[in-house]
This record gives structure tokens, C-alpha cells and sequence, in this order.
């Protein structure tokens, strides 16, 4: 005899973004680096965004910060990122 | 206060008579919360204007949605949102006979409406035990909003939805074990009871609500928690059907943002959600709160724990495998529920503490490290079993973090008769671990690095028995202080906590219903 079961799962199908194409190179290019607000990420990112500069010829780097690492990014701080090429997110400890 | 002069003529108003004016945005949640409050008010006392600062179709949608039965404008070019500058939203003004405003608030706040409804001499219209939380903050106000690319986004949100569509049936031919199917599918690494539509429907029927309703949003992925779904989970964790009164305040809890389920579920540390059941519905539904209390002794304990656990895993998607990266993780992940024991609580118990009566039964939801414990048995005073707890509180988190923990202490009524014997009222048991639970200065001297000792500038030093120490809590109130455990053994217990405050996660508390809404 068949059984008949009441699905307990989410489902709603996340629609998953298209990634932008890779850049080929950062010359020229702007650069936000997402400081979670981790100990230690803004020191990581420092040291990241001098070398994107020196090394690889970033024209601008933007920094930009979550209040706190434990919960989703607020709209303005998103907002703050739009327009550049690139985001780099920090994870950090 | 805005000067009304200036501000813009409000459409539909009525002169000379007093007006609420409430600002509002259709995908806000702390909105979709408020506004069918004010339904009452405008039936019976003042003229209630809504002023929506979204678009027509999703306001026409939300009012549909929300049985709003007041007048809701338009807020073209926000221009009145700019005039009366609300900074979040829902936002309400009253205006006197002569249009200026006599009273604001905004969030949601059960107090202040009440407040707002006497001012209006009308009765209370935010009852303690109706489900909703007493408080919850609004949404920044659209007028203060950093400008969009995407015009779109504004009008284009959708409205979160209070019903959704039946779950799917999904029907098993006889070669396929069920039990086996729900495992592989929908459980952790225990087996669950199969959630059969006849199963489902007599826990459906129990909550006396519609099957469609969504109760909240669970995180990390904000799957929709249907009554329906949530009675699926029951039957899978084999819970009693009357224990839906209890589930459906646990999903409204853990959905509430203070809690922040989003971070407990997705952190690496250890955290998991502690249940603490309080008042009448401990003897009504069999709850322990005895001997191992924290074990599998008793039914309603360890399936209401394991509902949450497979709510979080199925609904929520806080797949131990997948997003929910806990280094460790804890034990706590199959169940964690404890019931106070108030009979031999000489003190107020958890839920009184929290602003609830004694009579209203009531659960409390804390991130919650595994339990660390504390043995004491042949200290004769209250003072010395409260020194052994303040040495295992100073390690919860790690040993040279302060100020930023949370704990709960579980003491066990041996414990507890000692220190009620000795006169300390739980004010004083609170204040004395606040007081002398301490990390010596000395342990930061080598400046290793260390986690813990690059935040001292923001530490308090304090002397605890002539030792120079940094004060490991922000405040009493960091220490949350449960009874718990068997008559016998003196054995208390500490749980750290995950990040704390606004920051991190908040303990919250909500009242469970005496009889199941609408039954």
C-alpha cells in the first residue's frame, strides 16, 4: 500500500545570480574591499589594497564595513559598493 | 516636531478632528506587524491615515493583505516623508484638532500603542500573549535610503506573504521504506517519523490555525515556516499534536531578528538554540526540568528540541553538511530543552524576570555554548558554590575575552537551598557573579596575541580577593540564572554564550498560549 508524505521542506527554488565575466586584469580598475568587521580584517585589507595599488595597478580602492560580522550586510552598506569592478570580502580572524 | 505649515496638505484628511498619520513600507515586516493593530483605533476613536511609501500596485496588495480597513495614501515624490521626517518606519504621528503633532512613535512597541490607544480613551489594543513580540524595530525610513540605480527595486519588492501554497504530497510506492526515505531526505543522522498527511493533518488541526499561514521565515535561507510545515517537522521529531501551541511562539522566536537565527546557524562556533520552558504548560505538556534535565528522559523536552533542530535543517536549510559551519558543533544540534524547576525556585522564575505573570507559560530562546559543569559539594555557604561558578564563567568564550559574553547558569536546587539559607536574594546571586567573576591581570602580561588581549583598552579592572583582575561580564545582566536539575547531586551548570547584544544574538522570550489560538 502506498504512502503519502506532506513535503516538511523549504521549497522555494533560489534563483542563483549570473556571475559577471572574470576581469582580465585590475589596471585601472575600482576595487571595493568588504571589511567584515572581524579582529584583524582591516589590517588584512590594509596590506591588500596597498598591494592591488603597487602591484597591480589598481587606479581606486574603496573600503566599506559590515557593523558586525554576525549578520547579513544592511542595504546602504551594499549600495556603497555599487559601481565598482570588483569586490574583495574579507573573512578575517 | 515638524512645523504642519509647512508640511504638505495630507490627502483625505478632515479637518478640525485628530488624525494618525502612519508612514509605512509595504516589505517591511515590522509594518506588515503594526498596521492591522491601528484597524480598532480607526473603527472606533480617529481618523487614520496610512501613508505608504511605496508604489500603488504593492500598497493596493499590501492593504489587501494586510484587511487594513483605514484610508492608505500615496506617498508621491515622498514628499510628506521628507515634511515629517520619520527615520524608520512604521512611523506614526498624532495630530491634534489643529493639525500639529501631538505624540510619535515608531518600531513596533506593544507599550506605547497601548499608551497611544488610552490617549485616545480607548481600551488596550496590544495584548501581552497575542504571539507578537512586545518590541520590534522598524525599517530606515525609504526617504532616507541612498538613492537606487535600480528605480525598480522600490515598487518591486515583493510583499511578504501571510499564507503560501499547500506543502507538496509526495506519495511512496511499496518498495521504497519510509522511514528510510525521510532520513535520506529531510532528516539529520537519526531516523524521524514519516510525516503522513493524516499525521500532518491531526497536528494541523491542533494549532486551531489555517495550514497555509506562514508563521515566520526561518534563516539562513528564509524558507516560508507554514503551519503545515511546521506540523510535518512535529510528526518527524514525534511530538505530542498538543505541542503545536508551543511550536508555532518557538518558529516566532527564532525568527525574531533580536535572536538572529541567521548568524547562530551559520557561525563556526558552537552555539546552538537553548529552549527554556517556563510556567503551567511544564506540567500541561509534560515538560522535566528534574534529574537530567539536560538528557533524554523526558518526551516533551527532547521532541519539542528535535522539532526546532529538523525546523532549522529543513526549512531554515541549516544543513550541518552544508551552511551551518560550526567547527565542533554540539551536542545541543539533535535537541536542547530545559524546563525551569520552579518548585524548588525560591526566587521569581526566568519568565517573571522577563516581564511575563508567573501563571503564563512562556519559552526562552538563548545561543547557547555546550553546558560546562560545576561541582560543589562541600563548601558550606553560599559564597564558596558561588565562587566555583564565577571560575568556570571567567573561561565561557575564552579565558581573556571580557565584556562581550553572555551566560546562563543553571543552578541546581541543592545549590539554590544553600544560597536561599544564607539569605541571597537572585538579585544578589546575579550581582555577587557579576562582581567577582574576573580574568587576572597578569595573564595579559606576555602580550602573545592571544584572543582576548588586544580588546583590554575597553576592559574594566576590578580587585577580586586582592587579586587585580579585568571584570569578565558588561553587566549583571550578562548572567542569566535558571533552576534546573534533581533534588540530590550538587552539581550546577554554566553555558556561554555566541556574540552578544544587537551585535550578535539577544535572548528572547515569548509567551505560549494557554489555548491554541483560534481553537
Amino acid at each position: 500500500m502506498s504512502i503519502t508524505l506532506v513535503h516538511p521542506g523549504n521549497e522555494r527554488v533560489a534563483q542563483a545570480a549570473t556571475p559577471p565575466a572574470r576581469l582580465a586584469s585590475l589596471a585601472g580598475k575600482k576595487v571595493a574591499l568588504l571589511d567584515i568587521s572581524k579582529p584583524g580584517g582591516s589590517l588584512f585589507l590594509d596590506r591588500l589594497g596597498e598591494i592591488l595599488r603597487t602591484r597591480y595597478g589598481a587606479a581606486e580602492i574603496i573600503r566599506a564595513r559590515k557593523p558586525t560580522f554576525a549578520k547579513i550586510a544592511p542595504p546602504q552598506i551594499i549600495e556603497q559598493l555599487r559601481g565598482v569592478d570588483a569586490v574583495i570580502e574579507a573573512l578575517a580572524d | 516636531m515638524p512645523q504642519l505649515e509647512s508640511a504638505p496638505v495630507i490627502p483625505g484628511m478632515q479637518t478640525g478632528k485628530k488624525a494618525l498619520l502612519v508612514f509605512f513600507e509595504t516589505d517591511c515586516p515590522t509594518c506588515q506587524l503594526m498596521l492591522p493593530y491601528l484597524n480598532v483605533l480607526a473603527k472606533d476613536s480617529v481618523q487614520v491615515i496610512a501613508i505608504s511609501q511605496d508604489g500603488e500596485a504593492p500598497t493596493r496588495e499590501f492593504a489587501r493583505a494586510m484587511q487594513i480597513n483605514y484610508r492608505i495614501e500615496l506617498d508621491h515624490g515622498l514628499k510628506l516623508s521628507h515634511a515629517y521626517n520619520p527615520q524608520t518606519v512604521p512611523a506614526l504621528f498624532l495630530l491634534d484638532e489643529n493639525g500639529r503633532v501631538a505624540q510619535s512613535l515608531v518600531g513596533f512597541d506593544k507599550t506605547a500603542l497601548n499608551n497611544l490607544a488610552a490617549a485616545l480613551d480607548h481600551a488596550p489594543i496590544a495584548l501581552p500573549d497575542d504571539g507578537a513580540p512586545a518590541w520590534k524595530p522598524g525599517c530606515s525610513s525609504r526617504h532616507l535610503e541612498p538613492q537606487s540605480a535600480d528605480s525598480s527595486s522600490t515598487n518591486g519588492s515583493p510583499l511578504l506573504r501571510k499564507t503560501a501554497e499547500p506543502a507538496v504530497r509526495i506519495t511512496l510506492t511499496d518498495n521504497v521504506d519510509p522511514v528510510e526515505y525521510c532520513r535520506e531526505q529531510f532528516g539529520d543522522a537519526l531516523p524521524v517519523v514519516p510525516p503522513t498527511v493524516e499525521k500532518v493533518e491531526v497536528m494541523v488541526r491542533a494549532s486551531g490555525l489555517a495550514a497555509e499561514t506562514v508563521v515566520g521565515r526561518i534563516p539562513p535561507v528564509y524558507g516560508e515556516a507554514t503551519v503545515e510545515k511546521i506540523a510535518a517537522n512535529a510528526v518527524m521529531a514525534g511530538c505530542v499534536p498538543e505541542m503545536m501551541r508551543v511550536l508555532v511562539p518557538l518558529v516566532r522566536a527564532v525568527c525574531d531578528e533580536r535572536f538572529n537565527a541567521h548568524g547562530v546557524q551559520a557561525t563556526t562556533h558552537f552555539a546552538a538554540p537553548l529552549i527554556m520552558i517556563n510556567g503551567p504548560v511544564r506540567e500541561q505538556l509534560g515538560f522535566w526540568s528534574r534529574q537530567n534535565v539536560f538528557s533524554n528522559v523526558a518526551r516533551a523536552n527532547s521532541t519539542l528540541g528535535r522539532a526546532l533542530q529538523l525546523l532549522l535543517l529543513n526549512v531554515g536549510g541549516g544543513r550541518p553538511d552544508g551552511i551551518d559551519m560550526s567547527a565542533l558543533g554540539n551536542t545541543g544540534k539533535f535537541s536542547s530543552c530545559i524546563a525551569e524547576n520552579e518548585e524548588e525556585n525560591p526566587w521569581e522564575p526566568l519568565h517573571v524576570e522577563r516581564g511575563l505573570r508567573r501563571e503564563q507559560s512562556a519559552l526562552s530562546l538563548f545561543a547557547a555554548e555546550p553546558p560546562r559543569g560545576v561541582s560543589e559539594h562541600t563548601g558550606q555557604n553560599g559564597a564558596t558554590v558561588l565562587r566555583a561558578i564565577c571560575a568556570t564563567l571567567a573561561t565561557v568564550w575564552s579565558y581573556r575575552v571580557c565584556m562581550m559574553p553572555e551566560a546562563v547558569v543553571v543552578l541546581c536546587p541543592e545549590h539554590v537551598k544553600t544560597l536561599h539559607r544564607d539569605h541571597f536574594t537572585k538579585q544578589q546571586v546575579r550581582q555577587f557573579l557579576f562582581e567577582n567573576t574576573g580574568v587576572p591581570v597578569r595573564y595579559y602580561d606576555g602580550q602573545d596575541g592571544g584572543e582576548g588581549t588586544q580588546l583590554v583598552a575597553q576592559y574594566r579592572e576590578i580587585t577580586i580577593q586582592g587579586e587585580r583582575c579585568f571584570q569578565k561580564f558588561s553587566s549583571p545582566e550578562s548572567i542569566h540564572i535558571f533552576v534546573a536539575g534533581g533534588t540530590a547531586g550538587k552539581f550546577s551548570a554554566v553555558l556561554g554564550s555566541w556574540s552578544t547584544g544587537p551585535r550578535g544574538s539577544q535572548m528572547v522570550t515569548y509567551p505560549i498560549p494557554e489555548v491554541v489560538q483560534g481553537g
